[in-house]
This record gives C-alpha cells, sequence and structure tokens, in this order.
C-alpha cells in the first residue's frame, strides 16, 4: 500500500467521523462530543447546587439568622442535596465513561452513540426543570428523599416535580448503564482478555450492573407515590391501610446501593491515576477485581441502615447492622491495593496524585465514621444530626469529589488537549483540603452537641455558634478552591501549546490517542497482548497511526468499530454505529414534555409530547437500527473478514434488550414486593369486604399473554425457516391475543369494583394490572413494527435482528404477566 | 518466584470459568440475606413483637449452612484451578491467553467465595445473641 493509499484512507476517516459543522454541532452523537456536554453539563449543575449550600451556610452562620425564610431553606437543602446526588453524582460517572471508555478499550465509539446523545438530551431537560423550580418557589421541600406523609400530603408541586424530575433522568441513567455494560463487554480491541482490561472498565461494568437492580426500585416507588399525589391511590396513607415505610424501602433499595454506584467509579479513577504516577502496574488487580465485584454485591445489603429508627424489629437491624459492617472488608481491600501500588513504585509529584492523596484521606475518616453509624445503638443517638451530615459529606466528597478532581485534572490533556496549570492545580487542592476540613471535621462535634439537620436556625444557649461559623468560613475556602479550579478549566488556552501526546507517560490504551484527538479517535485498531499496552509494546503507537492495526479505512462510508467476545476479545463483527441526527434529541424534548405537562396537570401537551416521542422514536428506529449492509462481510486487514449484520444473542442490540429488560424486571419485582408488604403489615390481606380481582380473569388474561408469547416466538422460528407469509401472520396472531391479555386483564378488578382510592390494597393490584397492560401495549407495539419490517423487506430470514429482540422482550413479559395473574388472582385464595 | 515451571494449557476461547461462575458466591449471599431478612421480618410482623425467636433461629441456622454448602460446592471446583500466573507463578495473571483468563477469573471467585462466606457468617450472627423480636 503506497503513502497515497494511506492518505486516502486517512482523509476518507476524517469525512465520515466528521463533527456536524456550525450549529448542528447540536446533532452530534459521537462520544467525545456528547461526553464533553454530559461533563459540562454535569459540573454547571454542581455549582449549582453548591451556591445553594453556600446561602446555607450563611444562613447557619449565627444564631436566629433570618437570611432566608423557613420554607426558602426547606427548598434550598432538598434541591441541594438532589441536585448533587442525581445531577451531578450519577451524571458525571455516566458522563466520565461516555467520553474516555472507548478510547480505553481500544473502540472508535460506544455501540449505542445515539442513546447516549438522547440519555445526555433527557439529563439536561430534567436537570434544568427540576433546578429552576426554587427560582419560581416551587422548589421539592421535603428533604431529598421526599418522606411520605410529609412529602405527600404537605407539599405543593415541588414534589411533582421532584418526582418526574428525577424519573425522567433515571431514563438517561439506565440508558446509560446499557451502553456502557455493552462497551465494555462487547467492543474491546482485540486480544484486551477479560484480565487485560482497564480496571476502570471493571468497575464501569459493576456499576452499570448495579443501576439495572438500583434504580428500577426508585422508579416503582415514583409510580406509587404519584399516584398517590396525582389519583390518591392510598401506598402511603396510613388511615386506608397504606404505611410510609414502604417508601423508605423503596427509596432506600435505590439509595444505598447508589452510594457505591456514586464511589466505585471514582475510586475507578484513581485505579488508573496511582499506577501512573507510581510507573508501575497496579498491585492486585485481581483483588481490586473482587472487591470491586464483593462491594457491587454487598452493598446491596444495607438499605435498612438507614431506618435503624423506624421501629424495624431488632432482628432486622442485625442482619443490615452486619452487612454495613462486613461492606468495609472488599472497601479496604481496595484502598490497601492502592497504598501498596504507592508505595512499591517511585512516585512522581503531580497535582492529580495530590488529589488522590486528599481523596484517600478523607474518604477513610469517612468510612470509619459510617463503620460507626452502622453500629444500630451509635445510630439512634447520631440519627438526623450533624453528625450524619458531617459522615456523608466525608464519603462522598472524599470517595467521589475528589477522585473526580484527580481525573479532571488527570484527562484534561485528553479530553482538550492542553494542559492545565500546576500553581492554579496547587492552590485550588490545599484550598479545598484545608477548607472541606474547617467545613465538616467541626459538624461531628456539632452533631454530638445534638444539633438536628435540616433546622434552618438555632438559639444561641445550644452552643453551636462557633462551631456553625467555622462551617460556614470553612465552605468558603472550600468554594474558593473549587472556583480556581474551574478558571483553570475554562481559561482561554488559545495561545498554548498542545500537550505533549501520553502527557504523563501513561500505559494505558487511551493514552496512544495523538493530540489533538481525531474524530475517529485512532487510525487503526490495535491488538492488545498486555495490560499496560503502552508501557509494553513501544511499537503500539507508530503501528495504530501508521494504520497496521485493524479496520484502518471506512472504504464503504459508514461509521464502523469492532465488536468482539466477552471473555476473549475475539474479533466476531463490523458494526455500523449510528451517524448524527435531531432523532434523539427530539425524543428526548417529546418525553420530556410528557414528564413536564404531566405535573402541571395540561394533558393535551403531555399527549402531543407523547405522540412526538413516539414518532421520533419509531424513526430513530426504523431507519437506524438492524440495516440490511449491502454485504455480508467486510475485510477488516490482517486477513481477517468480519459479518457485518449479526443478530440473536451474538449482537449487541440483543444484549442491550436483555439489560434493559432486567433493569424493567427489577422495577416490577419491586411492584410485586409492595403488594406483599401490604400483605405483611394487614392482618387480613385482602382486607375483609373487598373482593376482587378473583382468579378467572387473571388465569384468562395469563392464558392469553402465554398464547401471544408463543406466536412471537413461532413466528421468529417460522421467520428463520424462510416461511414469511406464516411468520407475519403469527405476529398478527399475537398482537390479537396480547390485545385480548390486556383487556381481559383489565376486566378483573374493573368487573369486581375495585376502588383504588379505597384502600392499598386495591390501589397495589391496579398498579401492578397498569404495568403489565402498559408492557402489553409495548410488545404489541413491537410486534407491529416487525410486522411492517418485515412487510417492507427491512427484515428477512437472513437479517432477522427486530425479531429476535423482540422475541427477548416477550419473554420477560410473559414472565411478568404470569407471576402477576398468580399473585393477584392466585394469593388472595391462600391468605 | 518458586522457580516451579508451570504447564501452559491449549484452552479454547470461551472455556473455563465464566463471569455468572465468579458472582456464583455472592449470589448464593444475596439469596441468603435476602431469605433471612424477610423470613425474620414477615416472621415477627406476623407473631408479634413479643414472640420468642428460638424457631426461626433454628430456621437461619439452617439457611446458613445450606448457603455456606452452596458456597463450599463452588469452592471445591475453583480450588482444583489452584494455578497461579502462566508468566511468573505469581497472582499477576497478566499473561493474553485464555488459559490466563481461566485462572485470572477463578482467583476471583475463589477469593469472592471467601468474602462471600465470611459475609453469610456475619449475618448469622445477630440471630445467635437476639432472642425475641422485639
Amino acid at each position: 500500500m503506497t503513502i497515497e493509499d494511506k492518505a486516502a484512507e486517512t482523509a476518507q476517516l476524517e469525512k465520515v467521523w466528521a463533527r456536524p459543522p456550525g450549529w448542528r454541532y447540536l446533532s452530534d452523537v459521537n462520544n467525545s462530543t456528547v461526553g464533553l456536554w454530559y461533563i459540562a453539563a454535569a459540573f454547571a449543575f454542581m455549582l449549582f447546587a453548591g451556591a445553594l449550600a453556600l446561602v446555607i451556610r450563611l444562613q447557619l452562620a449565627v444564631p436566629q439568622n433570618d437570611l432566608v425564610s423557613a420554607e426558602t431553606y426547606n427548598q434550598l437543602f432538598t434541591l441541594h442535596g438532589t441536585v448533587m446526588m442525581f445531577l451531578f453524582a450519577v451524571p458525571i460517572f455516566e458522563a466520565v465513561a461516555i467520553l474516555i471508555l472507548p478510547a480505553m478499550l481500544g473502540a472508535r465509539d460506544l455501540p449505542f452513540p445515539r442513546l447516549s446523545a438522547f440519555g445526555f438530551w433527557c439529563f439536561i431537560i430534567g436537570g434544568v426543570f427540576v433546578s429552576s423550580s426554587i427560582f419560581f418557589g416551587q422548589a421539592p421541600d421535603a428533604g431529598w428523599f421526599m418522606y411520605p406523609p410529609l412529602s405527600t400530603e404537605q407539599s405543593g408541586i415541588g414534589a411533582d416535580i421532584w418526582l418526574l424530575g428525577l424519573t425522567f433522568i433515571e431514563v438517561a441513567s439506565i440508558a446509560a448503564a446499557v451502553e456502557l455494560i455493552v462497551g465494555v463487554l462487547k467492543s474491546r480491541a482485540p486480544g484486551m482478555h477479560i484480565n487485560l482490561m482497564p480496571l476502570y472498565s471493571w468497575y464501569v461494568m459493576i456499576v452499570g450492573a448495579m443501576i439495572l437492580f438500583a434504580f428500577p426500585p426508585l422508579i416503582a416507588g415514583d409510580l406509587l407515590f404519584e399516584l398517590e399525589r396525582l389519583l390518591d391511590w392510598p401506598f402511603f396513607d396510613v388511615t386506608r391501610g397504606g404505611d410510609p415505610i414502604l417508601w423508605q424501602h423503596l427509596f432506600w433499595v435505590f439509595g444505598h446501593p447508589e452510594v457505591y454506584i456514586i464511589f466505585l467509579p471514582a475510586i475507578a479513577l484513581l485505579a488508573m491515576i496511582v499506577p501512573t504516577f507510581a510507573q508501575r502496574p497496579i498491585a492486585g488487580y485481581s483483588w481490586i477485581v473482587l472487591s470491586a465485584l464483593g462491594t457491587g454485591f454487598l452493598s446491596f445489603g444495607l438499605w435498612v441502615h438507614h431506618m435503624f429508627t423506624t421501629g424495624l424489629p431488632s432482628i432486622s437491624l442485625g442482619f443490615f447492622s452486619a452487612a454495613s459492617e462486613a461492606v468495609a472488608i472488599p472497601t479496604g481491600i481496595q484502598i490497601f491495593a492502592f497504598i501498596a501500588t504507592v508505595m512499591m513504585g517511585v512516585v512522581v509529584r503531580s497535582v492529580p496524585m495530590l488529589f488522590c492523596l486528599g481523596a484517600l484521606a478523607i474518604f477513610i475518616v469517612g468510612g470509619l465514621t459510617g463503620v460507626m453509624v452502622a453500629v444500630a445503638p451509635f445510630d439512634f443517638q447520631a440519627h438526623d444530626t450533624y453528625f450524619i451530615v458531617a459522615h456523608l459529606h466525608y464519603v462522598l466528597i472524599g470517595g467521589m469529589l475528589f477522585p473526580v478532581m484527580a481525573g479532571v485534572r488527570y484527562y484534561y490533556p485528553f479530553a482538550m488537549g492542553k494542559l492545565l496549570s500546576r500553581q492554579l492545580g496547587i492552590w485550588s487542592f490545599w484550598l479545598m483540603f484545608f477548607g472541606f476540613n474547617v467545613a465538616f471535621l467541626p459538624m461531628h462535634l456539632t452533631g454530638l452537641l445534638g444539633m438536628p439537620r435540616r433546622v434552618f436556625t438555632y438559639s444561641a444557649e445550644m452552643g453551636w455558634d462557633w462551631l456553625n461559623l467555622m462551617s460556614t468560613v470553612g465552605s468558603f475556602v472550600f468554594a474558593a478552591g473549587f472556583l480556581v479550579l474551574a478558571w483553570d478549566c475554562v481559561r482561554p488556552k488559545r495561545h498554548e501549546p498542545d500537550a505533549p501526546r501520553n502527557s504523563w507517560n501513561a500505559g494505558t490504551l487511551e493514552w496512544a490517542t495523538p493530540v489533538p484527538a481525531p474524530p475517529y479517535a485512532m487510525r487503526s485498531i490495535p491488538t492488545i497482548t498486555s495490560r499496560y499496552p503502552v508501557w509494553d509494546d513501544k511499537d503500539l503507537m507508530a503501528s495504530m497511526d501508521e494504520g497496521r492495526g485493524l479496520l484502518a479505512d471506512a472504504k464503504e462510508g459508514y461509521r464502523e468499530t469492532l465488536v468482539t467476545s466477552v471473555l476473549d476479545a475475539k474479533p466476531l463483527q463490523v458494526l455500523r454505529v449510528g451517524t448524527p441526527t435531531w432523532l434523539p434529541m427530539i425524543a428526548a424534548f417529546g418525553l420530556g414534555a410528557v414528564f413536564i405537562f404531566s405535573t402541571y396537570k395540561l394533558w393535551v401537551p403531555t399527549a402531543a409530547g407523547a405522540v412526538v416521542f413516539l414518532v421520533a422514536l419509531m424513526m430513530w428506529l426504523w431507519t437506524g437500527t438492524a440495516v440490511i449492509p449491502e454485504k455480508d462481510s467486510k475485510d477488516v486487514g490482517g486477513g481477517l473478514h468480519l459479518p457485518l449484520y449479526v443478530s440473536g444473542p451474538q449482537s449487541t442490540g440483543w444484549w442491550a434488550m436483555f439489560i434493559t429488560m432486567t433493569g424493567d424486571l427489577t422495577a416490577f419485582l419491586s411492584l410485586i414486593f409492595g403488594y406483599f408488604f401490604f400483605w405483611t403489615i394487614h392482618p387480613d390481606f385482602p382486607p375483609p369486604g373487598i373482593d376482587g380481582p378473583g382468579w378467572v380473569w387473571p388465569a384468562v388474561a395469563a392464558l392469553l399473554a402465554f398464547v401471544a408469547w408463543g406466536l412471537t416466538l413461532a413466528s421468529r422460528l417460522l421467520n428463520a425457516a424462510g416461511r414469511v407469509p406464516l411468520a407475519r401472520a403469527a405476529l398478527v396472531g399475537g398482537f390479537l391475543a396480547a390485545a385480548g391479555a390486556a383487556a381481559v386483564l383489565l376486566a378483573g378488578p374493573l368487573s369486581t369494583g375495585l376502588d383504588p382510592t379505597q384502600h392499598a390494597y386495591p390501589a397495589i393490584v391496579w398498579a401492578l394490572v397498569i404495568w403489565i397492560v402498559a408492557h402489553l401495549a409495548v410488545g404489541m407495539l413491537m410486534q407491529g413494527y416487525c410486522l411492517a419490517r418485515s412487510s417492507f423487506n427491512k427484515m428477512t430470514p437472513r437479517y432477522d435482528a427486530d425479531i429476535w429482540n423482540i422475541t427477548l422482550y416477550w419473554h420477560f413479559i410473559v414472565f411478568s404477566t404470569l407471576l402477576t395473574a398468580l399473585v393477584i388472582g392466585g394469593f388472595p385464595l391462600l391468605a | 518466584m518458586t522457580g516451579k515451571v508451570t504447564r501452559e494449557v491449549r484452552r479454547e476461547t470461551g472455556t473455563g470459568t465464566d463471569l455468572w461462575q465468579v458472582i456464583f458466591a455472592p449470589i448464593v449471599w444475596a439469596l441468603h440475606f435476602l431469605f433471612c431478612y424477610v423470613y425474620a421480618a414477615v416472621y415477627c410482623e406476623k407473631a408479634g413483637r413479643d414472640a420468642s425467636l428460638d424457631g426461626p433461629t433454628t430456621v437461619i441456622i439452617g439457611a446458613t449452612v445450606v448457603a455456606l454448602a452452596l458456597i463450599a460446592l463452588s469452592t471445591v471446583r475453583l480450588w482444583r484451578v489452584r494455578g497461579r500466573s502462566l508468566t511468573d507463578n505469581d497472582f499477576e495473571f497478566d499473561h493474553n491467553t485464555p488459559e490466563e483468563r481461566h485462572r485470572f477469573l477463578s482467583h476471583v471467585a475463589l477469593m469472592l467465595c471467601l468474602l462471600s462466606a465470611v459475609a453469610v457468617l456475619y449475618v448469622a450472627i445477630p440471630m445467635l445473641y437476639l432472642t425475641s423480636c422485639r
């Protein structure tokens, strides 16, 4: 191949991966663009919530202060917590991962770039909606965990804004989880066995999986909560058989794993930064992997430690106390592995390393107070005091903010191609570190002296005044440090030289990217043989740049990346990924309209938003997914021919559906949990005098759903066997059976006169029925979609990814429908 | 370094310990934990706060024995792998073959068995000390 051919290849890659110019830049979906937007937006929300915190500190600086009213104060602390948790801590994980993961794994882009863009637009719309509420005095005001009955019976529209805004953002998180898990498992460079992949990707995969089990219970809780607020269904109303504790369970089943969802990806950044500045491989790679996995699991056994004072039996407290202590074991292993790496290496002094060490110091204090409050009797004393405020800030700022700051400093040259100032970095670190400790260390004492959290003022004789004043001073020093860092990031650097390539002499693949980074990320995809390829393979960069790796061209004019096998990263497929389009943004605005307008009960605009969303989604699917390629396979170089179209369990789309439905199933099981929760708290359940829905209707519905599932599966098999007309007929039959199942399922509670506002029992039965009916409706939409694809020859016996994916959806739905029928129809016969 | 020569096995791609086997022991922990919590919570809710925990203690001990037995099953299988890293006979596992990947995942799984067993025991401890549903 001549030099001219090589130059032509590069030009073609440039053209295919070019960022859209001008205002069409906003339609970009490439991970390098969306990742930056995502990070910038998350930091903007962080600054906003930080400003709220400063107002809180000013109000508390002196006793009997009247800077803000009690009502405003309630909104301030609620919004501070909500924005920091939901609009900064979780999204920054997704943002950073979207930006750096592909380069780290040796992929040109993530498998579903348009999904990332959709997630980003959902995040920004929901975030702006929730945040701006405070300027209209309508912000949520019942604390970031929104406990009923305060939030259901006293809050104004703020509680609805909180619920709907956040449900929308949870959608974005689950989208990111799907994207990142499939990214880690299926788009690693060839040869990157699972024991060689960067630790960061292990953490991303684990956290992605945690999101699937943690966020759905909250979505289920949100659904019940909104049904109570909107339609007066008494899930949390004790006078009508409800129980506010149910909300606490659903919230904290999400809320505690969420702490680890925030913490693990941040500590993952340390796992990348520490080896670079110790100039040696990480010590105990396999130990870190096992402790990350162990933490991921154990973190789900902790949620009740937020509920130690709700009067649960002491045996329940005992189980959760024990698990809360146990989680310190894997967390400790990770910290020791980092310390060991530092001790065995030759440490290069640098600003990111300063932030890493500061993070460890602060987090260890937070971890130790965590072990203290995991002991139930101590928690009884410290509960809802400033001790808890101190503890949680030490955990989150040491475990998340400082590592993220280290990551920002470390990855800035990678993302922006420029270096940050060392002086400003050192100043910002010491201001932040000193300010943080001055602000939060005294709070331990303030709490032990009895100051409750969330009070808007206090009297002078309590003896909390000088401690609070100190905290206020510290918080402003902290904020100053943060502003120095923010200024360093945004100050114009046009006249400064580009950062050198691999500016920190790191060993992982993302640093092989040229500076400034081209939109196609790498000229060719290398084959990986070690954990630190840049250190171990001296020829790596030259080989990548000269196009000697795989997939060095884009002859056909498509954006392409490699799909490899899960364990050993054997090349399996050339995946054509999404190109820039407005559709994800339009879909997000449509869905956003649904959530926002329904908050204000404006049903016509809500319906219009739903139509926009569905039309955009359908166009997106129809034109951009499972496109039949012009040829079967492609030569990717090195004598390797890979297929361009794969369906079924080998394909990325099938995995995305599997992961999404796992999350969906978790939400459904949370509703089932709600049903049995009500059973445990009532001596008679179903309550006497309320009959329904009977067993006949649910049984018939289950049967019809079974038929719908069977016909969908038959359609897939018939289609694969080439019997296309029969396959289409089976789809039509499945559609009708599903419609019948939905109608019959609704007929059960309707015909037996179950009134959902009367008692929690009919309410939870109705909630389950609505859940299933909505899922059956989506299933019918999918059957119709496949029928249309088949009719327009976009789905054929050879190219059948669509029907594989919808059959998978139906596997989950038939299970949920059968279980619902058994529970609502069968359980009352037993009880 | 022990100087012991590690024999390289020609393992096919995709065989050996996989990710599901790695998370087997933590899943056992999760099921054991859920069972203990749900069982005790339902028992106390239905039997009242003065009820004695003698019966449930036996049940929880039984469940703990079952959970530990399941984890032991996985441990015995993984114990047979025992092979260390192909390159230096250590625990770094940074060789680029399917065999090394298998040994790496086996090591992670083995250590997770240990962690899960400890966590199962931790969870069972409160049951041995509490006598009533209060």
